[in-house]
């Protein structure tokens, strides 16, 4: 009987805890949050961009496009939209983790490093709108288009041009944030 | 039908109006461009139109020139070329308009001529926008004094209003200072700290903030006018509160008239005076306490003892001494019981206080003595005057035969004192003449009084028989250190300047130096100012 009694408050302080179930987290709509990425991912662009010489590399980087047609970009609905920034946001990770294993001066580095963190804090941001996350595509499904680039100046011109022009449209236009207004 | 061509004029119209405000804001940025831009080709974006321009080399009007972009190393197009001529500058710029423009990305422009190439630019887009100046500036005084609210529309641009950047500048008007306020995303700016009752003249502009998108400073807006409200403090009620505060003034002036004398008494009170306890010292004696004394005696002594437990004690400083040769050995030793009393009483003196008074038997005798001193003021070996109302101290003689100094528990403070002073009865010590505040010392043994200062002009000191000890006093006004001294010491002494303490009360100022000078010791006491 005691032993029932104990599973049963135990049941139900469990019920009420939920361990492992993440609590939902609150919208992120401030666009200052993005802007704060946006302007580190500057200081690393420029970085890159003055560094020339120590800053070579032989490999090949597969990066997302960045191009946004303003037309084509509001013809999309949000699920597609996110899937481009989604896709987009995980080849950049991929190529600049690959930068992370490689010998590189104490500045490359550090800016790798931040970059890293800055796009896991952006996925943060998106789950928080809720936005959709990424799909790896199937194995008859057609990826994404992507570019190549030679350079690590380059990489991180890709870097910036994504975060501030497809990863922030599709902030600003997350339909969370927009409940309110009619 | 006329309806039809109103209509169609009214379109026709705007459509030029619109084309020209256009053409208007587009002139005056590729003017201000012109200017500005460093590079030859000069590319700003306009509403998400790109518009690339260059100037004219050579004045050639069949001159042919190609213009072709690429975006992201991709096929070639090409643009149609167009000219415009400037009015203002006179001169003529070549231009291509590439509509809708993607952003992020980058984009290759050439300009050719004749199959050569001029110049080339690798740019993007979205770094290069050049904005219109804000619209609708409206400039209003709040309620508040000195300050503003200006307020204006954000340019009319999707995606990008949450990134822009303002810059407002005022200036009073007339006057070229001016001062600029750069205000983040909100179209809205209360100015502070501005002069009441005045016009100002306000300027707005725009540009990207730089981290999503780029770009350059639009132009200023017309200026408008705004008029700040006027200061609060009006002149009339300045001038009421002027009359108020003088008429409060004057109020208080003849208060403060009409009863000055109150108002002295309690800032600068009287200095007291002991005349009310002294009835008829100051007036009929003329401070003449001797007199007084003589015909205010018993009844005066219990009053002046009241006055005595009020005031501070006084410290016991200084010797004199008072020759008895006719009355020292006779009356010695019937004085010596009486002596005791009075050495304890000497020691209660000390302290200062009395609660009793205990009329020494001498005081007959001492009055006796300075009525003497008066009249004779040469047989000076015998008279004391005493100016002091205090208690008298009495302090008893070594006996002649004897060398050594009384050593008894009780007098043991008193006798120093009495040893430095003690004389033979037989020699004098001279004294000055002076008025019945001081104290003259006479030669001789006996009696001392306190608080009395001595005056030994020329005095020579001669040194005593064996009978005497003398001792060196050295009072610090802490303790007290005493050290026997050599005859011949005593004879060094008696040419020297003695000074004595300073007198701490107050009521007795005459301060008088004494002969001899006692620094061999190296005692700061008998030590005292030179008169």
């Amino acid at each position: 009987m005691q032993i029932t009694r104990l599973f049963a408050l135990l049941l139900m302080v469990l019920e009420w805890t939920r361990p492992g179930l993440s609590s939902p987290l609150r919208p992120i709509c401030d666009l200052r949050v993005l802007d704060h990425f946006i302007k580190e991912a500057w200081d690393a662009e420029a970085a890159m961009r003055a560094c020339k010489d120590a800053c070579s590399i032989a490999t090949n980087f597969t990066v997302p496009l960045t191009r946004v047609d303003f037309d084509v970009w509001e013809a999309m609905n949000i699920e597609e939209r996110a899937q481009e920034v989604q896709s987009g946001l995980h080849v950049l990770n991929e190529a600049i983790s690959s930068l992370q294993a490689s010998n590189q001066t104490d500045v490359l580095q550090s800016h790798v490093d931040a970059s890293i963190s800055n796009i896991a804090s952006i996925r943060q941001v998106l789950r928080s709108l809720s936005i959709p996350e990424y799909v790896p595509p199937t194995s008859g499904g057609e990826d994404k288009e992507m570019q190549i680039v030679s350079s690590i100046s380059e990489l991180f011109q890709v870097h910036i041009n994504f975060l501030r022009g497809k990863v922030r449209l599709l902030t600003r236009s997350a339909p969370i944030c927009h409940q309110g207004v009619s | 039908m006329t309806k039809m061509s109103d209509r169609l004029k009214i379109v026709f119209m705007l459509c030029v109006a619109f084309v020209t405000t256009g053409g208007q804001h587009f002139e005056s940025k590729v003017a201000q461009l012109l200017q500005d831009e460093t590079e030859d080709i000069k590319c700003f974006v306009e509403l998400k139109d790109l518009t690339c321009f260059w100037e004219e080399e050579e004045e050639r009007n069949d001159l042919q020139y190609t213009f072709t972009y690429s975006y992201e190393n991709k096929n070639k197009m090409a643009c149609v070329v167009s000219s415009l001529s400037l009015l203002a500058s006179n001169k003529t710029v070549f231009f291509c308009k590439l509509p809708k423009t993607p952003f992020f990305t980058t984009l290759d422009v050439q300009v050719f001529r004749d199959g050569r190439m001029l110049y080339s630019r690798s740019l993007n887009a979205e770094n290069y926008l050049f904005l219109d100046p804000p619209r609708n500036l409206t400039v209003l005084s709040s309620g508040k004094e000195g300050q503003l609210n200006v307020s204006w529309l954000p340019p009319l641009l999707k995606y990008m209003d949450d990134s822009m950047i303002y810059e407002v500048r005022y200036a009073v008007e007339g006057s070229n200072m001016g001062k600029v306020e750069v205000i983040k995303v909100s179209t809205m700016l209360v100015l502070l700290g501005l002069q009441s009752d005045t016009r100002y003249k306000v300027w707005v502009r725009v540009k990207p903030d730089g981290v999503a998108y780029k770009g350059y400073w639009s132009a200023w807006t017309e200026p408008v006018l705004g008029v700040t409200q006027p200061s609060d403090l009006d002149p009339l009620i300045m001038v009421l509160v002027l009359f108020i505060g003088l008429i409060l003034c004057l109020l208080s002036m003849t208060v403060i008239l009409s009863h000055h004398k109150f108002l002295l008494k309690k800032l600068w009170p009287d200095i007291p005076t002991p005349e009310h306890k002294f009835p008829g010292l100051f007036t009929v004696y003329k401070g003449d306490f001797k007199e007084w004394m003589s015909q205010n005696n018993s009844s005066m002594w219990g009053r002046s003892v009241q006055v005595y437990t009020e005031e501070l004690p006084s410290p016991l400083e200084v010797l004199s001494e008072v020759s008895l040769t006719s009355h020292g050995t006779s009356q010695r030793e019937e004085r010596k019981p009486v002596e005791e009393d009075e050495e304890k009483e000497s020691e209660r003196s000390d302290s200062g206080l009395t609660d009793r008074w205990r009329e020494p038997p001498q005081a007959h005798w001492l009055m006796e003595q300075l009525r003497a001193l008066q009249e004779n003021p040469q047989s000076l070996s015998q008279s004391l005057l005493v100016q002091s109302h205090d208690t008298y101290v009495t302090l008893n003689q070594n006996s002649q035969g004897d060398g050594e100094r009384e050593v008894d528990d009780v007098f043991e403070e008193t006798l120093p004192l009495q040893t430095l002073f003690t004389t033979t009865g037989t020699t004098s010590l001279s004294t000055s003449h002076s008025d019945l505040g001081s104290l003259q010392q006479s030669s001789g043994s006996g009696r001392l009084s306190s608080q009395s200062s001595f005056e030994y002009p020329n005095q020579t000191w001669p040194p005593k028989g064996p009978g005497y000890t003398y001792m060196a006093v050295a009072d610090s006004g802490v303790s007290m250190d005493y050290s026997p001294m050599s005859s011949s010491r005593i004879t060094e002494l008696g040419r020297h300047r003695m000074y004595t303490n300073d007198y701490k009360n107050e009521i007795f100022l005459h301060k008088w130096p004494l002969f001899g000078e006692h620094n061999k010791s190296g005692s700061e006491s008998c030590m005292g100012p030179v008169w």
